[in-house]
């Protein structure tokens, strides 16, 4: 009941104009970004963030979760019309929607895949509703060692990030903690790593950061790569009845396998979109339509993608674990607004929270209510020269940089980022890792030094409370269920595209 | 296409060999000033640089001597989309040069005409025309709805 009265509340905050607007702003300008070839839900993040930091955090938050749900539903469209996955979510969409496409049926795809995604979103928000503060309940309990414990289990993420690779990962994870280190260091305030650089000594800006690697990186990738705009027509986007019958089971397992996988920290969308396409089809009677525009084939790993990244912010709100790129730009959000994501958000920041929680519901009624008759819009706008649409993105990620500090060492930042950005994803070193770290770092450190400080410097500490323990033996067993999980999907994906992508 | 696994490997290695250095060295530079100055604290502000440089260290050698990498063809971008992208960085960093001193309206003018021409291929007078536009956008986005304080430059403009 006390869940209940708390939604109830946070529904009476996400209704307000303002956040209503701040909803629908997002859920736009997400889909917006996401329906754009190429980019994905992280690139869109990357490019909004900046705007949203003259906000306060409730209405700021509720744009920036507005921009990840729209972004998630703008990238199947171009996996459905264009065979275009902007994630390696989107693959599974490709292997049914574009031959459905192909066969006049785009509309058809469109609309399931809004239908399947709605429902999924929902019922993950549903999940989160009451298994969240749940969680969060149980975290109260923890000290400095099972903080660290914690972060070592947000580190098993790192593994289903590393597009294949373990060692680039943790490459790109230890790059990630070395820039953290940048600044005055924790304990007395003395500067580290800045050689007496004044602007060095406030650190790097995590915005400057994820504008430079995701922003202005994606405009020099596109530029490299042909761009193609979606020429077809939309006509109808409204599935019939025997659609619905046919796709509706299907929404409902993907849902389920979503979810549940999505709870695990480190299991991204992209590895449970293709187990859910994988049951889908083991389950079937005719399995031999698979691939061929069956409509389960788009249903399956469209809910699978929205109930995983609902999901998904469970463990990000109840304990501070991302478990995907835009997830870790998110955390990154809340920590801009000096909220701390865990168990003491729910007992600090109570309207926060179920605003927030309230507005994800409320996000995913805009994006049905808009998208179903928005997709011509969304499929026009594709068609925007990239000539255009690449000095925009870079004029916006250059300002925006510079907006958040007024500080040109921030946009210098990003300049430099984004040339790494662009060699190290041009050669399939996955950037996720390092924001991950880049974000976690400082807390690590910090329950890292208080837990040790507390033991006099011993590391068993870590090994002699039972709650540390467990989170650290956890954390080993997701490893290794992670690696396993990304193994099967790096195979898939190799199968299905011929290549690897970043999970 | 050409094969850089060799050279992106080495790239990486070395970056991360060199960092990791520079972390043990900052390190202990911060360890030798935390024994002086805290009494009896056993860690401090150079225990993560040292773990961290420590890891990046082996991470480094590692990728440089042993581990085998899967193999990424990434072919050099060549031809108009590199010609493209050269000009376009090239404005972008002369945008980050100027900024200072021409002020938002006088240098986003120049610089989004600037790529629009570089990286769009249009003619300068629609060049020209996108740039003025978009300066305009982006100036009711940051300054008049965001509140956003832009740059004046010398002349105040």
């Amino acid at each position: 009941m006390d869940v209940l009265s708390h939604l109830a509340s946070g529904f009476g905050a996400a209704l307000t104009p303002t956040n209503l607007l701040m909803a629908l702003l997002g859920s736009l300008l997400g889909t917006l970004v996401g329906v754009l070839p190429g980019l994905g839900p992280t690139a869109a993040i990357a490019i909004l963030f900046p705007l949203t930091t003259v906000l306060p955090p409730v209405p700021a938050i509720i744009m920036l979760a507005g921009i990840y749900y729209g972004a998630m539903y703008g990238g199947s469209t171009t996996a459905i019309l264009l065979n275009i996955p902007g994630e390696v979510a989107s693959v599974p969409t490709c292997l049914d929607g574009y031959p459905m496409a192909q066969q006049g049926r785009g509309g058809v795809a469109l609309g399931i895949s809004a239908i399947g995604s709605f429902f999924a979103g929902t019922l993950g928000v549903v999940g989160l509703t009451f298994f969240a503060p749940f969680l969060a309940d149980q975290a109260l309990r923890f000290g400095p060692p099972e903080y660290f414990g914690l972060m070592v289990l947000a580190f098993t993420v790192i593994a289903s990030l590393s597009a294949g690779s373990l060692v680039k990962g943790f490459a790109m994870a230890f790059l990630g903690y070395f820039i953290s280190l940048i600044g005055l260091g924790p304990s007395t305030a003395e500067p580290r790593f800045t050689f007496g650089w004044g602007p060095l000594m406030s650190g790097v800006d995590l915005i400057a950061l994820v504008v430079g690697l995701y922003a202005i990186s994606e405009v020099f990738i596109g530029l490299e790569e042909a761009r193609v705009a979606i020429t077809q027509k939309i006509r109808n986007v409204f599935p019939r009845l025997a659609d619905l019958r046919e796709a509706f089971p299907a929404i409902l397992r993907g849902t389920g396998i979503g979810f549940f996988l999505g709870l695990l920290p480190g299991c991204a969308p992209g590895v449970t979109v293709f187990m859910a396409y994988d049951v889908e089809k083991k389950l079937s009677k005719r399995p031999e339509r698979f691939g061929k525009g069956a409509i389960e084939g788009v249903a399956s790993p469209e809910a699978a993608n929205n109930a995983t990244s609902s999901a998904g912010f469970i463990p990000l709100l109840a304990l501070g674990i991302p478990a995907s790129a835009p997830l870790a730009v998110l955390l990154g959000g809340l920590l801009v607004y000096g909220l701390q994501p865990g168990p003491l958000l729910f007992q600090k920041n109570p309207e926060f929270v179920w605003t927030v929680i309230a507005s994800l519901y409320v996000g995913n009624v805009i994006l049905l209510i808009l998208n179903l008759p928005l997709i011509g819009m969304w499929v026009w706008l594709t068609r925007i020269p990239y000539g255009i649409l690449g000095p925009v993105i870079l004029l916006l990620a250059f300002i925006g940089a510079y907006s958040v500090r007024n500080s040109m060492f921030d946009v210098g930042v990003s300049l430099v980022c984004g040339a790494i950005g662009f060699f190290l994803r041009r050669h399939q070193w996955p950037l996720a890792p390092m924001l991950l770290a880049f974000i976690l770092g400082p807390l690590l450190e910090k329950y890292l030094i208080q837990s040790l400080s507390m033991s006099g410097g011993s590391p068993l500490i870590f090994f002699q409370r039972g709650i540390s323990l467990a989170l650290i033996v956890g954390a080993a067993l997701l490893l290794l269920t992670s690696l396993a999980l990304v193994r099967y999907t790096s195979r898939r994906v190799k199968e299905e595209t011929a290549e690897e992508m970043a999970l | 296409m050409s094969t850089a696994r060799g050279t992106e490997g080495r790239v990486v290695g070395g970056a991360l060999v060199l960092l990791g250095v520079l972390s043990l060295w900052e390190g202990w530079r911060l360890h030798a000033l935390r024994t002086q100055m805290v009494a009896g604290a056993v860690v401090g502000d150079d225990t993560f640089p040292l773990i961290v440089g420590a890891v990046m260290l082996l991470l480094g050698a590692g990728i440089l001597f042993v581990a085998r990498l899967p193999q990424v063809k990434a072919a050099r971008p060549y031809g108009e989309p590199r010609k493209r992208m050269i000009l376009g960085a090239a404005v972008l960093a002369a945008y980050w040069v100027i900024l200072p001193y021409l002020g938002y309206t006088g240098s986003t003018a120049l610089v989004s005409t600037g790529l629009f021409r570089a990286m769009g291929g249009y003619r300068w007078p629609l060049a020209l025309l996108l740039g003025g536009v978009t300066t305009g956008l982006l100036y009711l986005l940051f300054r008049v709805w965001l509140l956003q304080p832009l740059p004046t430059g010398l002349l105040g403009l």
